[in-house]
């Protein structure tokens, strides 16, 4: 695998990505996996459990459910990274009106190289689903997942890539019945690059889609989200909250898109963008793109990218708060849009622990005033 | 309690306050009147540590400790309470979370234990329903949404909260109607009238204090208090105007 491999930064859907370090992830070899050593991150609650250590299914640690292991059946994908995944992978296919018993966890162990694995979702009519998937580790972690969902399906999928360095992509392809509902939700808070792609097309009258997420960097991380919804039936509504934190000399990047088609009237589609930089030397791109061939549409986008707020730092000041505190209260009052969306109390709070535990860490808040 | 001795500030270098001085023992309730730009808001900036708003020349101690000395979160912590003429809005931060983020950061910096959520939930519907305020509205983001009124008694339920020894609150007046002025007023009167405690009133306008009235008022005038006396000097400002009083 050489660079020639990946697009380039002249492709205008990768221009803010950095892939230069992909090849010699992949060829880096495996560290040892010890599992009494590492503290697995499930959340307390029950539910299928799927746990994959580079990529293969660790069966003594998994609790299947209706959820099953083999050959994924998906079309070839043209995505670059997309398509460098096998067919071994994982299934969840659900029956009209099925539902799986509580929150379905998998957790992503990657303990150096690349590991590329396809994911397929089909929920029949009626059929609802929640999903929270977790990559730690620091290898380069590569997953393309198809999604279909029936009418009125309703599928909550959440990424929380918490791996301590390496790099994590994820390739979402999904397509909605009449009245289906998908929330795709991602928090970026380790240490490794991630790169979000995702393509949601609303086929039926009616559907709903959200996908967006917080996205937090440090020191030289990148975080690179593109996200395309494509409106192609009536009545369908998309929401796109995207939360970036830049720090050090860290890149958020988030490119979001919606298209609307000529026949897909009383279209509502939201985008929000928003950045916080906490350094002078960090990076905030982002890119909301509207295409609209309706008349009778309502389609609303913002992108705003500044400093914390410095009146309302004297203002908390002013009534006994330290700086620091008071840029950790202010910058998690601002991650909280992208994550107080998240419907499932459990999957919400974990990623607010998680933002909060990477906001007192990972940044250098602490160094009260430093490059601001 | 409070001593200003000859204090010079500069803001983005333009001098504003040119040797000011002023001195407020507990108990009392000064009042400092004067025309727009004279340096009003200036001051109580200056005392609560503002960035931008540098000190050039002079003092202020606050009970003998050396109040320019410390960040704006030790002089909070110190006993000082800041009255904002236009209180900041702050989204995604719950007045509960602010206030009870703000006291225990001051227990601590005392080296006190912090409060309860029960005692701080007791406290804050106390301080709340004296100021007419309800429990909805302090689970709200600070002060989004609130109108002006509202933010001016969301100012004096956290003076409450945090029972501070010294208030110096900029036009807090400002933007109130006949009632929402008597309702602030009150709160005023019910926190800080008190032997062990200090008030520095910031107003262009008499109205206020008619309801607390001032042991002292001072007139501002380009930087400098130019006229001190007693509260027979505010009525004397309306009749006559800034302009006769301080020449």
């Amino acid at each position: 695998m050489s660079l020639l491999d990946f697009p380039s930064a002249k492709s205008e859907g990768w221009r803010w990505s950095d892939l230069s370090a992909l090849p010699a992830l992949a060829e880096a070899a495996q560290g040892a996996f010890d599992l009494q050593r590492l503290q697995l991150p499930w959340l307390d609650c029950s539910g299928p459990r799927l746990l994959f250590v580079n990529g293969s299914l660790n069966a003594p640690h998994s609790e299947l459910g209706p959820l099953s292991i083999g050959p994924v059946a998906t079309e070839a994908s043209a995505h670059p990274l997309g398509r460098l995944v096998g067919r071994e992978g994982w299934t969840l296919r659900l029956g009209p009106d099925g539902s799986a018993p509580g929150l379905i966890q998998i957790v992503h162990v990657s303990t150096g190289g690349a590991d590329h694995l396809p994911a397929a979702i089909a929920l029949a009519e009626d059929a609802q689903a929640s999903i929270v998937e977790t990559f730690v580790g620091e290898g380069w972690a590569n997953r393309l997942t198809r999604i279909a969902l029936g009418p009125h399906a309703r599928l909550m999928l959440a990424r929380r890539i918490l791996s301590t360095g390496g790099f994590v992509s994820l390739t979402d392809r999904a397509a909605l019945g009449e009245g289906a509902s998908l929330v795709v939700t991602a928090l970026a808070a380790g240490g490794s690059d991630t790169r979000f792609d995702g393509e949601i097309i609303l086929n039926g009258e009616g559907g709903y889609a959200e996908a967006g997420g917080a996205l937090l960097a440090t020191d030289r991380g990148r975080h690179d989200a593109n996200f395309v919804v494509r409106h192609a039936a009536p009545g369908g509504t998309s929401r796109q909250v995207w939360r970036s934190v830049a720090d050090g000399r860290a890149t958020c990047s988030v490119a979001a898109r919606v298209e609307v088609a000529r026949d897909a009237q009383k279209t509502d589609g939201e985008q929000s963008l928003k950045g916080l930089l906490l350094s002078r030397a960090a990076t905030i791109n982002a890119k909301p793109e509207l295409e609209i061939f309706a008349d009778d549409v309502k389609c609303a986008h913002g992108a705003t990218v500044g400093a914390l707020d410095q009146g309302a730092l004297f203002y908390l000041a002013s009534r006994g708060v330290p700086e620091a505190e008071a840029k950790a209260l202010l910058t998690n009052a601002f991650v909280a849009d992208a994550i107080d969306r998240i419907g499932e109390p459990q999957v919400r709070d974990a990623f607010g622990k998680d933002a909060t535990s990477w906001l007192d860490g990972a940044s250098p808040l602490a160094q009260a005033g430093e490059g601001l | 309690m409070l001593k200003i001795k000859n204090l010079h500030a500069t803001v983005a270098g333009k001098p504003i306050l040119k040797g000011l001085s002023l001195a407020a023992n507990a108990g009392e309730v000064h009042a400092i009147m004067g025309p727009n730009g004279a340096g009003k808001s200036t001051l109580a900036y200056v005392l609560g540590g503002r960035p931008g708003y540098e000190v050039t020349e002079g003092s202020a101690t606050l009970e003998g400790r050396d109040l320019l000395a410390m960040a704006p979160d030790e002089r909070a912590a110190a006993g000082l309470f800041l009255g904002f003429q236009y209180p900041v809005e702050i989204p995604g931060v719950s007045n509960v979370q602010f206030l009870r983020t703000a006291l225990n950061a001051q227990r601590r910096a005392r080296g006190e234990a912090e409060i309860s959520a029960g005692d701080f939930l007791r406290l804050t519907r106390e301080q709340a329903d004296a100021l007419g305020m309800s429990m909805d509205m302090m689970k709200r983001n600070v002060n989004v949404g609130f109108s002006g009124g509202e933010k001016k008694r969301n100012e004096m339920v956290q003076m409450g909260i945090i029972d501070p020894r010294l208030a110096v609150l900029d036009e807090t007046d400002s933007g109130l109607d006949i009632d929402a002025l008597r309702v602030v007023a009150e709160g005023i009167n019910r926190i800080m009238r008190r032997p062990d405690k200090a008030v520095i009133l910031i107003t262009h306008y008499q109205r206020l204090l008619d309801l607390v009235v001032p042991d002292f008022v001072h007139v501002l005038a380009e930087g400098r208090i130019v006229r001190s006396g007693g509260p027979e000097l505010a009525h004397q400002l309306e009749r006559e105007g800034y302009a006769e009083v301080a020449a």
